[in-house]
């Protein structure tokens, strides 16, 4: 925040320039401007009261089009039976709950939900912790070295995904993989021909550590904005009171930057929750589709075996999920942020 | 100008010429329409690794020669994950002609999506089909495909490393092929004595068929996994067998990564797979490398195969029909069907095997008499969708799950796919 | 005097384990796309490619339609970018700059759409690209990328037109500009940063998407993550040449990021703190 405004200010001067430059040559256009009808001041009024939502119609039309349409497409899909024969012949055939009777009377569903849940708390934890404590190790770093480390950190954050997924594959590759062979030098070496991906726990763990690998810059970043935001004044006075680094993290650090934590740890438990691309691309779900986690259950179930009305429900399913997960994010927001 | 329009008129008379050639008179009313394919595209799915480029270049110049004006358009497409993308297709009017397997055609057909055939068979040569080979093409009598090509998996050997291992001649009996497989390991050189990926369930298939078992048996009115059959068992003991001289990885299949990549880098000494598979000349000459039927038990019989083919079929959605079945007329014609032969594939007609060509094709003929395939029912296609539950299947027991617990798992799930909702 | 020597360098240790954390992947990425095969299918990995090759580009670069789908995704990305600018630069100036009755729940709607749930959304968009004869063409995947980065867009914007003064504008309204003049002789070259960090992640969300386009297009308008898997499974053992097409995936968004990286932070941070 004080990095952004104090950009705004330093560009003022500029923008003075274009102040007068534009004064030159105004007075025509707003003389020409008011349409001269019956009621003379009815009309900028009626534009000064419809403006905004002539300026909101494009993003109003496009959300309304291109999310909400798909949105109810998919809560109607889900009250419907399609499968192949359906979706070639262009059939619909309502059959009422009975995709999410289905589903909530199946074992598979509750597991899958059970790991999301697991998985999204174990990312989260760690995202947030590790990144809390980059963040605060760059807030300690000589300039050099915190460009050094925020070099790095750009380069882990903008890696697209899939290319990050097929990267990891290859580190943890059975036979040519850096780390198979670091572990084998680190004398496990049982390692040395291990398959990660033969596993539920160990494909999981290249997983998480992909997701959280890619997380925590962003969170790392925003914690040291957020932190150069806090008066200096404030930490010597908690360190003239004698408190230690924990103390003042939790007197000091953690109050002010309560909206932060509370918004990324809602952000990132959102963002995992729904995460696809890494976990199907890393191995499809396997080993023996133990490592679904809803959305690729969703897709499993409803794009390869052609059940898309089953396929449907349970997006609808994690969509409620979600949905309780942002209106619990929403009213916390709410009651802090009057700026709205 | 003038060279123009002498072409034209000659494309013109060529076309009626053509038309003349029909045998009823329905047809003549058709002179008209050459004009209509201006501007026409069909769009043909071909799977990777089925239609050669020759075969592709032929077919499309015999095809736009017969229908001036039009366009194919050969869009190549990849087996892993393909149900979907048929599905979805079908569905779009997006593609005219298919190439369908044959265990999945008639999922296919079932859903509606595929045109019915049985009108055009006749015109499309399918009198002289082979009987065993059209049945997939057929559902409740009616036929919605035409079939097209069918081959067998045969071991393939380097045989530069089979003379170092000091093996003379390849093996007649499975125990011979153990004791020479035994050796190939010791052989320097070698890497993999075989290569047998954990989820080549083709093989498996064909191993079951061997033991006299079926990997899925008829209960009643419905159709149940069987993997938890003796039979079955016994078969997948001698898969085991195969892969522990292998250190292919258990959960990948035979095209992740492509074994047809692997061999020619020269220090794999056999593998098991398809015709197209084999090592192209420019990797690795023919006298490098040779072939034979996977042994049995006993000498006087190999084991037994999985009939493998391939199906066209037009869709029903395709707003090309005349154009799709013409297509088909010309691919599945004598003379295209003979490449098909000649480039190792067993061709639909009997009458155009001794057209067959080659060690591979030489060999799968042979053994495709112990070939079997899959019941040719609508749910079928379900079970091969990924994550297809044979190959998990294979995956966990080969990494030490207990057979008949992980059997009966599967089982559930295969008997579950085969009765799923349509 | 001891402990501080201690105090002040076992921060700047663990940058270092960090550093090496961090860019590891990505060096390893690139580094093994030069590397020769004998290097790259060793038992002791060769760290620093010496005796490097281009054969794994090349070989990368002439599978079947890699430039293709390079343009698609081009297409695709830089249209959605621009086209929710366009409306996001008109939406963020209502909602920063205007009062008016339903502008709590717009904001509303467009932070709960920022999460909206895509990954899972796949087939209805399926159904409706299909319905409206729009598949296996570039469009769908522009309209819907578009509407994937627009809500953030809107929101990231709406925090930098806040942050102009008012002032600036009433200033230039008093010295006889219109509102519209104001805006776009002394708000939008304000925007600068905002614009460009707004566009840079709605470049990366678009170039990234993959579950949709997954579903969406089989013959015609492929994009490059569509084509990286698919090369991936194909070349499963060929790392050298997955490699290096994963480095040609990732290149364009890793340059364009460090390129613009000081102003998209701040402009990332900004938005984020607010939100």
């Amino acid at each position: 925040m004080a990095v952004h405004s104090e950009r705004v200010q330093t560009r003022s001067p500029e923008s003075g320039k274009a102040d007068m430059a534009a004064t030159e040559q105004i007075a025509p256009p707003t003389a020409g401007g008011t349409p001269t009808n019956g009621r003379p001041t009815a009309g900028p009024r009626l534009l000064t009261r419809i403006a905004p939502y002539l300026l909101l119609l494009p993003a109003v039309l496009a959300t309304l089009f291109l999310l909400g349409y798909p949105l109810l497409k998919t809560v109607l899909v889900s009250f419907q039976n399609l499968n192949s024969r359906q979706l070639v012949q262009h059939l619909t055939e309502w059959n009422g709950f009975e995709n999410y009777t289905d589903q909530l009377s199946n074992g598979e569903f509750w597991h899958t939900t059970g790991r999301s849940v697991a998985f999204t708390v174990v990312n989260v934890v760690l995202i947030m912790v590790g990144g809390t404590l980059v963040g605060l190790l760059l807030n300690r770093l000589g300039k050099w070295m915190r460009l050094f480390l925020s070099a790095s950190l750009i380069l882990a954050w903008a890696m697209p995904i899939v290319a990050s997924t097929t990267v990891y594959t290859w580190l943890f590759d059975q036979k040519y993989g850096v780390v198979n062979w670091l572990l084998d030098k680190l004398g496990f070496h049982g390692m040395l021909d291990y398959n990660w991906f033969s596993d539920q726990y160990s494909t999981f763990f290249v997983i998480i550590l992909l997701i959280v690998w890619g997380s925590i810059p962003f969170v790392a970043f925003n914690m040291y904005a957020g932190l150069t935001t806090i008066p200096t004044e404030l930490y010597e006075a908690a360190r003239m009171d004698g408190a230690g680094s924990l103390k003042i993290f939790s007197s000091v650090i953690f109050p002010s930057l309560k909206p932060f934590f509370l918004a990324t740890t809602f952000l990132e438990v959102i963002w995992v929750f729904k995460a696809f691309t890494q976990v199907f691309a890393m191995n499809m779900g396997g080993p023996q589709r133990l490592t679904e986690t809803l959305p690729v259950y969703a897709f499993i179930e409803g794009v390869s075996n052609n059940h898309y009305g089953t396929g449907s429900a349970i997006a609808v399913l994690t969509i409620l999920m979600l949905g309780a997960l942002m209106a619990y994010y929403f009213r916390i927001i709410l009651k802090q942020e009057d700026e709205l | 100008m003038k060279r123009q329009l002498i072409a034209a008129v000659g494309v013109a008379a060529m076309v009626v010429g053509l038309a003349a050639c029909g045998s009823d008179g329905k047809k003549a009313d058709d002179a008209a329409k050459p004009k209509d394919y201006n501007g026409k595209t069909l769009t043909a799915w071909f799977m990777d690794g089925s239609a050669s480029q020759a075969w592709q270049d032929g077919v499309k110049a015999d095809f736009e020669k017969e229908f001036p004006g039009a366009k194919l358009n050969i869009q190549i497409q990849k087996w892993d994950g393909i149900g979907p993308k048929v599905t979805t297709a079908l569905s779009e009017g997006s593609v005219d002609v298919l190439e369908l397997g044959n265990t999945q055609t008639a999922g296919y057909a079932a859903t509606g999506g595929l045109a019915d055939l049985t009108k055009d068979k006749a015109n499309l040569g399918g009198s002289d089909w082979a009987a065993n080979l059209n049945e997939s093409s057929v559902l409740d009598g009616k036929q919605y495909a035409a079939p097209w090509y069918f081959t067998n998996r045969s071991v393939i050997y380097n045989k530069e490393l089979w003379t170092k291992a000091g093996i003379a001649a390849p093996p007649k009996t499975l125990d011979e092929y153990y004791a020479d497989l035994e050796k190939l390991k010791a052989t320097p050189g070698v890497s993999q004595a075989i290569y047998l990926p954990g989820q080549e369930w083709y093989t498996y298939f064909g191993l079951i068929t061997s033991e006299g078992g079926k990997l899925v048996k008829k209960d009643g009115d419905k159709y149940v996994g069987n993997l938890s059959s003796p039979e079955a068992k016994a078969a997948f003991a001698t898969y085991q067998k195969l892969a522990s001289f292998s250190s292919a990885p258990k959960d990948k299949d035979e095209a992740n990564p492509q074994q047809m990549t692997l061999f020619p880098k020269g220090d794999i000494a056999s593998m098991i797979g398809l015709g197209w598979e084999a090592p192209a000349a420019k990797d690795m000459t023919a006298d490098k490398w040779g072939v034979f039927p996977l042994p049995g038990k006993t000498a006087d019989k190999p084991s037994g195969v999985f009939l493998g083919g391939s199906n066209l079929a037009v869709a029903q959605a395709s707003k090309n029909q005349d154009l799709a079945k013409g297509f088909l007329k010309i691919a599945l014609s004598d003379k295209f069907e003979g490449q098909v032969a000649a480039s190792g594939l067993i061709p639909n007609k009997a009458s155009l095997n001794s057209q067959v060509v080659g060690d591979f094709a030489k060999a799968a003929l042979a053994a495709s008499v112990n070939g079997a395939t899959t019941p040719n029912i609508a749910a079928w296609a379900g079970v091969e969708n990924n994550p297809n539950p044979i190959k998990e299947f294979m995956t966990a027991v080969l990494q030490g799950g207990d057979y008949d617990a992980t059997a009966k798992k599967y089982d559930e799930e295969i008997t579950k796919r085969l009765a799923a909702k349509q | 005097m001891r402990r501080s020597i201690i105090g002040r360098s076992w921060p700047n240790a663990i940058a270092v384990v960090l550093f090496v954390f961090f860019i590891f992947p990505v060096y390893w990425m690139v580094s093994t796309a030069f590397k020769q095969n004998t290097d790259i299918i060793s038992k002791t990995p060769v760290f620093v490619p010496l005796n490097g090759t281009l054969e794994h580009f090349d070989r990368a670069v002439h599978a079947d339609g890699f430039w293709t789908m390079v343009g698609n995704s081009f297409v695709v990305t830089v249209g959605a970018v621009l086209a929710s600018l366009v409306i996001a630069t008109l939406a963020s100036f209502a909602v920063a700059r205007m009062k008016f009755r339903g502008r709590k729940t717009f904001v509303l709607v467009i932070m709960a759409a920022q999460m909206a749930p895509w990954e899972v959304m796949t087939i209805s968009v399926y159904l409706i690209a299909r319905d409206n004869d729009m598949l296996n063409s570039l469009l769908p995947l522009t309209i819907f990328y578009m509407m994937m980065v627009l809500p953030f867009t809107i929101w990231t914007l709406r925090g930098f037109i806040a942050a102009v003064p008012k002032e600036l504008e009433e200033s230039a309204m008093v010295d006889g500009c219109t509102r519209v003049q104001a805006f776009v002789k002394v708000v939008f070259p304000l925007l600068a940063p905002g614009l460009m960090s707004t566009s840079l992640f709605g470049f990366i969300t678009a170039w990234n998407e993959y579950p949709l386009v997954l579903i969406l297009n089989k013959q015609g308008g492929q994009t490059l993550p569509l084509w990286l898997t698919g090369f991936r499974s194909a070349f499963g053992d060929d790392w050298g040449a997955t490699m290096a097409a994963s480095s040609l995936f990732a290149v364009p968004v890793l340059v364009l990021f460090v390129f613009l990286q000081r102003k998209a932070v701040g402009g990332m941070t900004a938005g984020a703190v607010k939100g």
